[in-house]
């Protein structure tokens, strides 16, 4: 069975005029120990396809079953605790909270379950040393580097051995040495078995996914499993491309990169038709609730 | 998860100190407001309970005036008016009460006047008080020196001086056979009352600690003929029923006025009980105040929560995300709120103690703490504290994670 199933899962945030498709009837099966890349450019619906995979969201149509579950019927309460048992976040901005030293910060998913305070500060401070930074324990969180702070972070997401990392940006702030050392880090957890799910705007990382997937406008447009080690195609296309910003482009302010994303060609085809569907679905559903 | 809950929210008040303090404030000035108030009032009904005490209980008290409204209710209620106008009571009056068979005692009080002098030494504010030698018998007044004047000085002028009095004039020495000048005449002291339970406030109107007793004739000599009688104390004869001889007066008092009723008659008890009523309601009065500024600190407390929830939102993001049950962050808004409150509250009766020290020291106010109403503070403090926090934290609970998270 997979890990992670999606079946047509749509998300449309606001109401009225500003109404958004935030995902448009996504297919994804993810299985247990797959290193996923996912690509895209900003608003093409990542961060909201996280947040549904997450639980921290919920898809407005479609059914998305976690280890076979339907999360729909799971309470508010039951997500939070999947959430702290199962899923691990790390997010562009680290996340952390300013006001706890790094120890507490990465005990604090312990304190939910109700660990005693020695209990889960030694288990902090054991994961603290696997991601290299046992001596940064009673240290505030701004008195950290970037990569710090992000390896505190995946210590945090860690140490309730969750069975999905997921990873939104996670170098999206981080200068290039930062990011091989925050990368090493989860490709380390890859290795020990952990499913990872990582959204990014670097070809270049694709290197440590087994699988990469490409978005664009709330839909999956391309999907590539690829070997470790090697940039994947989809991703090497646009970053050859990238060099190809026109003169339009800087005077649109448009990115290659966010620009050039391969699937353009399906991603192009008119979808109000759809997205009209897809909305008067929502209004009805809105309707019946009141 | 308790103890975490507490040591979070002591870190997030710690973290915005000044803040957390005006937040304190009402809590505070209410709690510490209260304790004083009502230890003042516990201070007062006590003094006053003492001072009545001292009336034996088989006594009629006559008062001119109506002092009491009894209104048809169970409770009584003083009529402050009564105390500021003349008195309606006369000599005749006292003749009158003196010739019922159920009374074998009549003493009056008549108010001769509010100086005297000794050595050069002038006291104002005191009670020259003309009565009888049997004021002792309807009084519990005990003489700690020399003794109170008799039948045989009918004549004589003779005072028998408050404790005060004798502090403030003599300095300890033995006050007997000096002599003291009140309207011009001179005095000997026959005796110095034992020290009562005094008071700035009393509904006899007089602290008996700075009274002077004169012979009724003598008094009534100096003011020129004139009597101002504040208070007639009727002795119960032996054997018989006090309300009879309620009845008894009230009669013989409607005749002798024409059927006036401008005058009071009271037992001890019901004096008692127009203390408690009185003391009461104004306990009552001030901490409905006191519940409406904690009502105000309570809507303060919960201001600052909404303000705090807000800026908090991310905060509240990154818990959810990590696995905070809505239950949890309720719980952890709930104790911070509580932590505020009840802060507040300790403060509040710290400063109330402190308070109370410097009335008992600097003071003649004599307050009495009492631990009920310690705990009270405590309690309400708590309670506030948790009803104002409710709202708060139930928007930190049900904020969405996702909004949260974005919010930057
Ligand atoms: N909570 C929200 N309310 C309204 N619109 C949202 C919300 N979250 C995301 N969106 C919109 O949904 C689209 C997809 O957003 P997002 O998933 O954050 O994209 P990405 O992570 O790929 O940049 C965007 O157009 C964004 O503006
Ligand atoms: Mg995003």
């Amino acid at each position: 069975m997979a890990l992670i199933q999606l079946q047509e899962v749509s998300k449309i945030f606001g109401f009225g005029e500003a109404t958004t498709l935030a995902l448009d009837e996504v297919e994804l099966t993810v299985e247990k120990g797959e290193f996923l890349a996912i690509m895209g450019p900003s608003g093409c619906g990542k961060t909201t396809l996280m947040n549904i995979i997450g639980l921290l969201d919920r898809p407005t149509h479609g059914k998305y079953l976690l280890d076979g579950r339907d999360a729909a019927k799971l309470r508010s309460n039951q997500r939070a605790k999947m959430r702290r048992d199962r899923i691990g976040f790390v997010f562009q901005f680290y996340n952390l909270l300013p006001r706890l030293n790094v120890l507490h910060n990465v005990a604090l998913p312990l304190a939910y379950r109700g660990m005693m305070p020695v209990r889960r500060l030694k288990r902090a401070s054991d994961i603290l040393e696997q991601v290299g930074l046992r001596d940064r324990e009673y240290f505030l969180p701004k008195h950290l580097s970037g990569g710090q702070a992000q390896r505190a972070a995946i210590a945090r997401a860690l140490i309730n051995n969750p069975s999905i990392i997921i990873a939104d940006e996670p170098t999206g702030n981080l200068d290039s040495h930062d990011s091989k050392v925050v990368m090493e880090l989860l490709a380390d957890l890859h290795r020990q078995g952990h499913t990872i799910l990582m959204v990014t705007h670097n070809p270049e990382l694709t290197r440590y996914a087994s699988r990469v997937i490409y978005m664009r406008d709330g839909t999956i447009v391309e999907d590539e499993s690829t070997s470790i080690g090697a940039v994947a195609k989809g991703a090497l296309r646009t970053y050859l491309r990238r060099r190809k910003t026109t003169q339009e482009d800087v005077i649109a302010g448009v990115s290659a990169l966010l620009k050039d994303v391969p699937g353009k060609e399906l991603a192009s085809q008119p979808k109000i038709a759809k997205y009209r569907k897809l909305h008067k679905r929502a209004r009805r559903r809105i309707r019946s609730k009141i | 998860m308790w103890s975490g809950n507490v040591k979070t929210a002591l870190a997030n008040l710690r973290s915005s100190k000044t803040r957390s303090l005006l937040t304190m404030l009402g809590i505070i000035i209410g709690v510490s407001s209260v304790i004083t108030v009502v230890s003042l009032g516990e201070g007062l009904k006590q003094r006053l309970v003492g001072q009545i005490r001292q009336i034996d209980p088989a006594v009629v008290i006559i008062r001119p005036g109506k002092l009491v409204d009894t209104a048809g209710t169970d409770k009584m209620n003083l009529n402050l008016l009564a105390l500021l106008s003349p008195t309606t009571l006369t000599e005749n009056d006292v003749g009158a009460l003196a010739k019922i068979p159920s009374v074998s005692t009549v003493v009056p009080l008549n108010f001769a006047t509010n100086s005297l002098a000794s050595d050069g030494r002038q006291l104002n504010n005191i009670s020259v008080l003309g009565t009888t030698p049997s004021l002792t018998k309807v009084l519990d007044q005990k003489v700690e020196r020399g003794a109170f004047f008799s039948e045989e000085n009918e004549g004589e002028k003779l005072a028998v001086i408050g404790s005060d009095i004798a502090k403030q004039l003599f300095d300890g020495t033995n006050p007997i056979a000096h002599s003291i000048s009140i309207k011009g005449e001179s005095f000997i002291v026959r005796g110095v009352l034992a020290p009562s339970p005094g008071g700035l406030l009393s509904i006899a109107q007089t602290d008996f600690n700075s009274v002077v007793y004169i012979p009724f004739n003598e008094a009534k000599k100096i003011s020129g003929g004139q009597t101002n009688i504040l208070q007639i104390l009727a002795g119960v004869r032996d054997g018989q029923n006090i309300d009879v001889a309620v009845l008894d007066v009230k009669q013989t008092l409607l005749n002798s006025h024409g059927n006036q009723d401008d005058f009071t008659v009271l037992k001890q008890r019901e004096l008692l009980k127009l203390a408690n009523d009185t003391v009461g309601s104004a306990a009552g009065f001030i901490t409905a105040i006191a519940a409406i500024s904690l009502l105000v600190a309570g809507i303060g407390i919960m201001d600052i929560m909404l303000v705090s929830v807000s800026e908090r939102t991310r905060e509240i993001g990154i818990r959810k995300a990590v696995g905070a049950t809505n239950r949890q962050i309720l719980n952890q808004f709930l104790v911070e709120g509580m932590a505020l409150s009840v802060g507040g509250g300790i403060i509040g009766i710290t400063m109330a103690l402190l308070i109370y020290f410097g009335l008992r020291l600097y003071t003649r106010l004599e307050p009495v703490l009492t631990a009920p109403i310690m705990i009270l503070a405590v309690v309400v403090s708590v309670v506030v504290g948790v009803i104002f926090s409710v709202a708060p934290a139930l928007k930190a609970a049900r904020k969405d994670p996702i909004v949260a998270l974005r919010g930057e």
